[in-house]
């Protein structure tokens, strides 16, 4: 097990700037999982880390050795390919066992080598067959296979479900899961899915245009976004951001109003010095005010009003849609089959401590 | 399925035979004439069906080791076979790692080389042969096995090199990373990976590159002069070239000819086989 340090990596393709400024520290074992929108970066960075791709300033750590000029059949680093880029010509026993032949072990070691691990994945019947006999969850399975053969001191993945239908993805998130607790690794993960990144990681690092948006353990990121794009890239639906001002009351107080209603908010938990801070920087600017979906309850009196649009059933949650003057579409999320009908006027009351601050550049205010 | 009506079906299948007709026919003339005599192939009008077919001429040019036909053709034979196949293999050496570069590794010097090769392919024989010839005869490797196989390598691997970088530009980058992680270095790569699953586009190569030399007429005829370096080309040339023109004897040295290049189809054919590449990604 072996730990991972970047230090102020940046990336560029000629004029294009890429990457910037990513500082990281992954600690050994922990599984840590890159998501963002596509573009912003987090392939790149993980190809950088498996040596794929040159790094244009910055450096890079492997354990204590810098690997940034390493090639990257030296890093020790395993990698599992979205698309898993299986040798063809190769059965499925000489795909998981190629890196150990050219690390040039007896093949006695290799075959044994390639039956512990053909054990582990459930693999143990198909391994004279071709990769193009099987179907695509053994195919990422034996992808995953080669990656193990080495006992590399890092596994990449990039993307590795993305080509798997809902049912399978499920099931092997799960293996993933299992396999990360098995073997104790550390294993970067990429992807643009939040519920395999909320679900997998110790700890989420998001990225935005080439940056690090926040890092953090995934209730960390859920519970407070360090600004308006983490607080509406993980969760879904996504958060509802309300343009609002803030007001001081009192000497220790204050009150949000929503934009064109006379609905205020306590600002609980924003006291001190933190409040004079937000107080004065923010003063007669637009900010931000992030509720959940599932943070919002309905109340016949009161609360902020406005009249329902559409109601979405997903069986086991229900999304309603209400337009209010606050925000044009306000997402509610309620737990089962809703009564309410469209055209209904309703009033919508936040759970307490349930809002996030955010000042009129998108930062958070707590 | 698409389904045709009879009459695209007639249509499809007259062209077929049509085509199969024109490819063939000739060959048959020439087995015809190689087992004619003289007499039937001299006289007018012209018997098409031999009064007696004889495989004299295919005996006199393989078993009577005495004769100059026997010697002359079999010599051509051995020097044919060295030429093509030396210059197979050294353009092959040569140019799959270099249409591997050209395929995959970046830089934009390389696509001027590309085009620079296929240049010197396009270039007229005759414009080059003039210095080429004094350049052979000063360094005094005039009829010799050498200067073919040297001259032949310049034509083939410009061309072998287009034809395998198109093939390989159509294997996944990702196949070529994969095990650039797992440890191999760049010539594993192509050892391993891109020619195993490009082996049907090599096989094709390597069929290609053996025809042109074997028939290749040109260079061969300036560039040797007896039997130690004449390939059969030139010399089923020769036989027609002296007072009396033997047809029958061309025509048996013609058939003998096309007997190798025809093996090597054959056994390449398995090679040829694609679809090799299901499986290796997606699904």
């Amino acid at each position: 097990m072996t730990g991972l340090s970047l230090k102020n990596i940046c990336k560029s393709f000629g004029d294009l700037e890429v990457i910037r400024n990513v500082n990281l520290s992954i600690d050994p074992g922990e599984l840590v999982v890159f998501v963002g929108p596509s573009g912003c970066g987090k392939s790149t960075l993980l190809r950088m880390i498996a040596g794929l791709e040159d790094i244009t300033s910055g450096e890079f750590w492997i354990g204590d050795k810098r690997a940034d000029h390493l090639p990257a059949s030296e890093r020790d680093i395993a990698m599992v390919f979205q698309s898993y880029a299986l040798y063809p010509h190769m059965t499925l026993a000489e795909n998981i066992g190629f890196p150990l032949k050219l690390a040039k072990l007896p093949a006695g070691k290799i075959r044994q080598k390639v039956k512990t691990i053909a054990d582990t994945l459930h693999l143990d019947e198909l391994l004279d067959r071709k990769p193009g006999n099987i179907s695509g969850g053994q195919r990422q399975r034996v992808a995953i296979g080669r990656a193990l053969a080495r006992d590399p001191k890092v596994i990449l993945l990039d993307e590795p479900l993305s080509n798997l239908d809902a049912a399978l993805r499920l099931e092997m998130r799960a293996e993933l899961a299992r396999l990360h607790k098995q073997l104790a690794s550390t294993m970067i993960y990429v992807t643009h899915d939040q519920v395999e990144a909320m679900t997998l990681a110790d700890r989420i690092v998001i990225f935005d245009k080439g940056e690090i948006a926040q890092i953090g353990s995934p209730l960390d990121l859920y519970n407070r976004p360090a600004n308006t794009f983490v607080a509406e890239f993980i969760g879904s639906p996504k958060m509802n951001l309300f343009p609002a001002s803030l007001h001081q009351t009192d000497r220790n107080k204050a009150k949000i109003r929503l934009k064109n209603t006379t609905y205020d908010l306590d600002t609980d938990g924003l006291t001190g010095d933190i409040l004079d801070t937000a107080i004065t920087k923010n003063r007669g600017e637009t900010i931000k005010l992030g509720i959940r979906p599932e943070h919002l309850h309905f109340s016949s009196e009161g609360g902020l009003r406005g009249e329902i649009r559409n109601i979405e059933h997903l069986g086991s949650d229900t999304y309603i849609h209400i337009e209010t003057e606050a925000k044009a579409d306000v997402v509610v999320r309620s737990n089962g089959i809703s009564a309410l009908r469209n055209g209904e006027t309703v009033g919508l009351i936040p759970g307490p401590g349930m809002g996030h601050i955010f000042d009129q550049q998108g930062i958070r205010v707590t | 399925m698409i389904r045709h009506s009879k009459t695209q079906t007639c249509l499809i299948y007259g062209s077929a035979l049509i085509l199969a007709l024109l490819l063939l026919l000739p060959v048959l003339w020439l087995f015809i004439m190689s087992i004619s005599s003289t007499r039937d192939l001299t006289s007018l009008p012209l018997a098409w069906i031999p009064t007696e077919a004889s495989f004299g001429n295919y005996r006199d040019l393989v078993s009577n080791l005495d004769s100059s036909a026997a010697q002359s053709f079999l010599y051509a034979l051995r020097n044919s076979l060295i030429v093509a196949l030396c210059a197979t293999g050294l353009s092959l050496l040569a140019s799959i790692p270099a249409a591997y570069s050209l395929s995959r590794l970046p830089g934009k010097r390389r696509r001027g080389l590309l085009f620079a090769a296929i240049v010197t392919f396009m270039m007229p024989p005759v414009a080059i042969v003039l210095p080429l010839y004094s350049l052979m005869a000063t360094l005094g490797l005039l009829n010799s096995h050498f200067a073919l196989i040297a001259i032949y390598c310049g034509i083939l691997v410009p061309f072998t090199t287009w034809l395998l970088k198109s093939n390989f530009d159509a294997i996944p980058m990702d196949l070529d990373e994969a095990p650039i992680i797992d440890g191999a270095n760049r010539l594993q790569v192509i050892w391993h990976i891109t020619l195993p699953i490009a082996k049907p586009a090599v096989g094709a190569a390597a069929l290609m590159a053996v025809l042109m030399a074997w028939d290749e007429f040109f260079y061969a005829l300036l560039f040797t002069n007896d039997i130690r370096a004449k390939t059969l080309p030139v010399a089923i040339a020769d036989f027609a070239a002296g007072r009396v023109a033997d047809y029958g004897l061309i025509s048996a040295a013609g058939i003998m000819a096309t007997i190798p290049p025809v093996l090597l189809a054959y056994f390449l054919q398995k090679s040829l086989v694609s679809g090799l590449m299901s499986g290796s990604v997606k699904g």
